[in-house]
């Protein structure tokens, strides 16, 4: 069976999932996440089982445009775990998504919040496969619509509007930006397909000042998607504005394609032996830029949800340290590693926030004053994703930051060293807020249940258990994980970079 | 005789008045009309690269007119979303001015 | 026949290494999930007491060996082992955890809470003594820093606990990110294809060939002394520790000041000093210069205190100036010394801050102008505190005057060049001999500050307390209950145990010190069985021509 099932089968979950919603069911709509749920587990559970060799001929087929690699696979899991827990997340949402959705009684116009992330999850997993330049920008672009409709959902929240609006405006910009760029591309190669590209690009002997101007378009439109420094300005409002699952989403799902279709063109681009320098500064100037304003940004904070945008775009900067770190074979391996990681922390974190924020109707962190007291369990959950987010030792965040740190400094990323360890102490701070605030304020929630325990719904107490588990065990006995990595993800993310020399992909 | 250049004149042109008017405008469908502009700029760019870049056997490359075609849809689906979005914007706060949307800040 | 029961005995006492680190971390994660606490931690610590114990008298040669492989491509394992200075750092461990457990008092709310961090931070400090390997020496030292957080600002006393807990938190934070960039740094250095984060390999390619560039030992040091110095607190870097001790409560700050702190001095022996030989040559006068900050400076802080808790907590600071001058002298009389100091320190301090916590529970201050003739209704603590006292000065009869003295003979005799003490008798004193000489005016220094403490806190009339203390049902009189006081009379009788027999420790450290110290320098004398030399010129450390 070859992986392109997994997508199908993905869209026709999403279609029967709305199709369900009109015709069948008339009660409680969480059946429907629940559905949503099995069908993406199965789907996870096959896409072990497919073939992954491409077929090979001389008939230029759909895998001309459509990668079966194991980079490819690894992240269409990603997105695959990533969308079964935000669809988690969406079941203890529902009431808020009630609140603030006009025509949405108890039986109604809930479908669609709960049908749109399976539609972009297929969006995302085509996203991961993409290797021609059509197909990253379709893909990419089903994702971002669908985001612009999920990300206004809740439309008589104001903020929720204002969110879409924002996101609607700096997304389709960032569009203008990649087709653009797609069109100079093309315009220099004649080709589409991201391996004749760089076949011809590392015989490129012309002038290197257009192939700077379609890599900048490129950059800036994919900055965009991975919320690097200068294109990350829609972030914070996007996030906090948002009904939380879908900023949760946009956090972990969004960036991870992101970085997948990242790697992919920059590895493009490395074949032009003329610009891979000034692409090296390039990056180390994103990078340094991004880790420095994500870091700083978030220490003011006092609202969580803020507080998370600007720590993603901070985690976006460790990512790119290791993607201006390129040369370094391992640097493939660290930035799978640091997304796989990347991915319980942040979603305990939201949804923690989500259950927390049911209860005490905000997402500041002065709600969380207290929280120890009022529930244990999820102070623990959340003491564990800042500890991982902030980068303790026998946590995923801590295996990822040590990967990433170690390829930095074997590239002599000196600038990035220093500016990593600074703005990790900085991270101290702010994700250490959060668990003072749990553990040393008192309870003083405005809310009609001071003292009161927080109920926490069985489906979510063990997701939230098994991504406490998937942390620390990726950061104490990560060889499992690495494995699979090793043989998947990181050896072909490291040829990803620079391995291949332009002249094998000559001949 | 009209060469690739000019094409590329023009359509650097349109990208450039697009970009401009998404920064310097207030109102938000201006603002999306010029986001159209900077797709069509590059729609135009593409068809005219594809027409002069002939391939090896004199034929235009189609590749790029079959992904000027998905840019149409794409473009068309994302106006009809964010008009949609924009529609209840206005219903929600009586105006489609940016400066009025000021509920998030920094 | 003898031998293969000894041989088997010995295997099972290798193979019991783990459960050091084990016990404490099982027992934390039941007393965290609801198992009754005070019971579960006082059996689980002194159970990890019993099992280090076992792996002293077992002791024989140094072992190690792989738990479980992590990331084989960059060969780091969790390598487990144990030699003569971990094993004297997993004694100290086991001795103030059970001393630490046992002195807590009734905790008021989440006492479970309070045990199991008491816990992760003894299994994190343990954790780090017993791994051979840098990623795992280096991740078990962090284990600490979030129940550290916690206990200061839960359960600490006073207003000032929550800027406190901060401090410490992101000090101790910031020391080890620069701490893992020097250790990355250094894996990062060493050629292609030695790459290991295994220290017992490197430890053998160091002791052969020169494994590191000098060059960049040379940047790669001060990482390293920055990032352990931060957690010693070497001097411009101080400021948490007294604060934070003043703040925690009492065990957590026994465990902190005890167990914790020594971690950095233990990875200066364990990791700098051998691979780092010519990064430490190069940088060993800005040591100096700062350890003399420790000892005078802060000797002299300590003087102005005006609370008993700040008083300790800087002279636990500035008794660190002479383990940084034991290990700085790099001669194996130095380290020696600096070596059973850190044991004899780690007990002193935990035993004074245990006293200074009884009496901030029965008078409910700690300035020295509200106290006073406690010796009167406490004569127990007031003994412990004073036997406690002398030995953190220094008198003979216990672990600190012995490894005192060895840090003041190696120190002395230290430096490049020819012998200091021809070149002292010339009257050329070089920066370590000056060093020592304000070493022992620290000497001086400590006991006014100390001697001052007790004559405030237990002699004169008895002060009258605030009220609150009273109503809070602490009648002033209580002493120490009875079993709690053989908590107290342990971690005593181990200072006293080794400074009667510095031997004991000694024999066991000088074989891996031995061969901590770079090549071309050995000590052409052993130290007698003592450990005190009976004479200066025993003391002196030759300079020999490098081998082969």
């Amino acid at each position: 069976m070859s992986p392109i099932y997994l997508e199908a089968a993905v869209v026709v979950l999403g279609v029967f999932l709305l199709a369900l919603e009109m015709f069948v069911v008339q009660g409680e709509k969480k059946i429907l996440a629940w559905l949503g749920i099995a069908g993406l587990g199965i789907v996870l559970a096959a896409s072990f089982f497919v073939d992954q060799t491409a077929p090979t001929g001389a008939v230029p087929s759909y895998h001309a445009f459509y990668s079966t690699d194991s980079l490819a696979m690894f992240f269409k899991r990603f997105a695959l775990v990533t969308t079964i827990i935000v669809l988690v997340m969406s079941v203890d949402y529902l009431g808020v998504v009630r609140k603030f959705t006009p025509g949405a009684t108890a039986h109604g116009g809930l479908g669609e919040f709960l049908a749109l992330p399976v539609l972009t999850c297929a969006g995302l997993m085509w996203m991961a496969s993409a290797v021609d330049f059509v197909m990253i920008f379709v893909s990419l672009e089903l994702v971002t619509i669908s985001f612009y409709v999920l990300v206004s959902y809740t439309r008589r929240n104001a903020a929720s509007l204002e969110a879409g609006v924002k996101y609607l405006i700096l997304g389709a910009l960032s569009t203008g930006f990649f087709v653009y760029g797609i069109t100079w591309v093309f315009g220099l190669t004649g080709q589409t397909n991201l391996e004749q590209v760089s076949a011809v690009f590392a015989a490129y002997q012309g002038s290197t000042a257009p192939l700077l101007f379609a890599f900048v378009l490129l950059v800036i439109a994919l900055g965009f998607k991975i919320a690097a420094v200068p294109f990350q300005i829609w972030v914070p409002d996007v996030y906090q504005g948002a009904p939380t699952p879908v900023a949760a989403f946009l956090s972990v799902g969004s960036k991870a394609a992101g970085f997948v279709v990242f790697i992919r063109v920059l590895r493009t681009f490395f074949h032009a032996t003329a610009i891979a320098h000034k692409i090296d500064l390039l990056l180390v100037a994103v990078a340094a830029c991004t880790l420095v304003y994500g870091n700083l940004a978030a220490l003011p904070q006092n609202n969580l949800k803020r507080l998370l945008a600007y720590s993603s775009i901070a985690h976006a900067g460790y990512l790119l340290i290791a993607v201006a770190s390129s040369a370094d074979p391992a640097s493939g391996g660290a930035i799978a590693f640091y997304l796989a990681a990347y991915l319980p922390m942040t979603l305990l974190s939201f949804l923690v926030m989500i259950v927390v924020a049911n209860y005490s109707a905000g997402d500041d962190i002065a709600d969380f004053n207290g929280l120890s007291k009022r529930s244990p369990f999820l102070a623990f959950a959340m003491l564990i994703a800042m500890v991982s987010l902030a980068g303790l030792p026998f946590t995923a965040g801590f295996f990822g930051k040590f990967l990433v740190f170690t390829v930095a400094i074997a590239q002599h990323q000196t600038l990035l060293v220093i500016l990593g360890i600074i703005t990790v102490a900085c991270g101290f701070y702010y994700y250490l807020r959060v668990v003072k605030a749990m553990y040393f304020e008192p309870d003083t929630t405005p809310s009609g249940q001071p003292g009161g325990q927080i109920p926490v719904g069985l489906l979510t107490r063990v997701t939230i258990a098994v991504l406490i588990a998937a942390i620390l065990v990726l950061g104490i006995y990560p060889k499992p994980a690495l494995g699979l990595l090793g043989s998947a993800a990181p050896q072909e993310a490291a040829g990803v970079l620079r391995s291949v020399s332009p002249q094998v992909v000559l001949r | 005789m009209v060469t690739l250049n000019d094409y590329l004149f023009v359509s650097g042109l349109l990208f450039a008045i697009g970009f401009a008017g998404v920064m310097l405008r207030r109102n938000i469908l201006i603002i999306f009309m010029c986001l159209e502009l900077m797709l069509n700029a590059a729609n135009l760019s593409l068809v005219a690269f594809s027409r002069f870049n002939l391939t090896p056997e004199r034929t235009p490359n189609y590749n790029a007119q079959v992904l000027v075609f998905f840019i149409i849809t794409v473009a068309a689906a994302e106006v009809a979303v964010g008009l949609a979005i924009i529609v209840a914007l206005y219903r929600a706060k009586q105006t489609v001015q940016v400066n009025d949307i000021n509920k998030l800040q920094f | 026949m003898v031998h293969e029961v000894v041989n088997q005995v010995m295997g099972v006492s290798e193979g019991l290494l783990p459960f050091l680190l084990l016990v404490p971390l099982v027992a934390a994660v039941f007393v965290l999930f609801g198992a009754p606490a005070r019971p579960v931690s006082v059996g689980a610590a002194a159970l990890n007491l019993g099992l280090a114990l076992c792996q002293c008298v077992t002791y024989e040669k140094p072992f190690s060996y792989t738990l479980f492989d992590v990331v084989p491509s960059l060969d780091l394992k969790f390598l487990v082992g144990l030699d003569g200075l971990s094993l004297m750092m997993v004694l100290l461990t086991t001795l103030v955890t059970l001393g630490a457990v046992w002195m807590t008092s009734k905790v008021e709310s989440g006492e479970n809470a309070f045990y199991a961090s008491l816990l992760f931070i003894s299994a994190g400090a343990m954790g780090a003594f017993i791994s051979f390997d840098l990623f795992f020496f280096y991740a078990f030292h962090e284990l600490a820093l979030i129940p550290t957080f916690l206990l200061i600002g839960i359960w600490g006393h006073g207003d000032n606990r929550v800027a406190a807990a901060w401090k410490i938190t992101i000090y101790l934070a910031v020391g080890s990110i620069v701490l893992l960039v020097g250790l990355i740094g250094l894996y990062g250095s060493l050629p292609v294809g030695q790459r290991t984060f295994d220290l017992v390999k490197l430890r053998e390619l160091a002791t052969t060939t020169s494994l590191i560039a000098p060059s960049a030992q040379r940047w790669i040091f001060p990482l390293l002394l920055a990032g352990f110095g931060i957690l010693i607190s070497l001097f411009p870097f101080h400021t948490w520790a007294p604060e934070a001790y003043a703040a925690a409560p009492t065990p957590a700050a026994m465990l902190h000041s005890g167990v914790l702190k020594k971690f950095g001095l233990y990875g200066l022996l364990r990791v700098a000093v051998p691979l780092l030989p010519a990064g430490m040559q190069a940088w060993t006068n800005v040591l100096l210069v700062l350890l003399i900050g420790n000892i005078l400076f802060v000797g002299y802080v300590a003087v102005a205190q005006k609370r008993l808790d700040l008083l300790l907590g800087y002279s636990s600071v500035m008794h660190m100036g002479y383990i940084f001058l034991g290990i700085a002298s790099l001669n194996i009389i130095g380290l020696t010394g600096a070596s059973v100091m850190m044991f004899a320190h780690g007990l002193s301090i935990a035993v004074l801050f245990a006293v200074a916590g009884e009496v901030r529970a029965r008078t409910g201050t700690m300035r020295l102008d509200e106290l006073g003739g406690l010796a009167q209704p406490m004569p127990y603590l007031a003994l412990i505190f004073g036997l406690a006292m002398f030995a953190s000065i220094g008198l003979p009869g216990f672990a600190n005057f012995a490894s005192e003295l060895m840090v003041f003979f190696g120190a002395f005799g230290a430096g490049s060049g020819a012998f200091g003490y021809e070149a002292a008798v010339a009257g050329k004193f070089n920066l370590y001999q000056i060093a020592t000489v304000c070493g022992l005016w620290g000497v001086v220094v400590s006991a006014i500050y100390m001697l001052r403490a007790y004559r405030r806190v237990f002699l004169g009339p008895l002060r009258s307390t605030s009220a609150d203390v009273a109503a809070a049902g602490h009648p002033v009189t209580d002493d120490l209950s009875g079993n709690r006081r053989w908590a107290l009379a342990l971690l005593m009788a181990g200072l006293v145990v080794v400074g009667f027999r510095p031997g004991l420790l000694v024999n066991a450290l000088q074989p891996v010190l031995l061969r901590t110290l770079p090549a071309n320098v050995s000590a052409t004398t052993m130290l007698p069985a003592s450990g005190v030399p009976a004479h200066p010129q025993a003391a002196v450390v030759a300079v020999v021509p490098p081998r082969g």
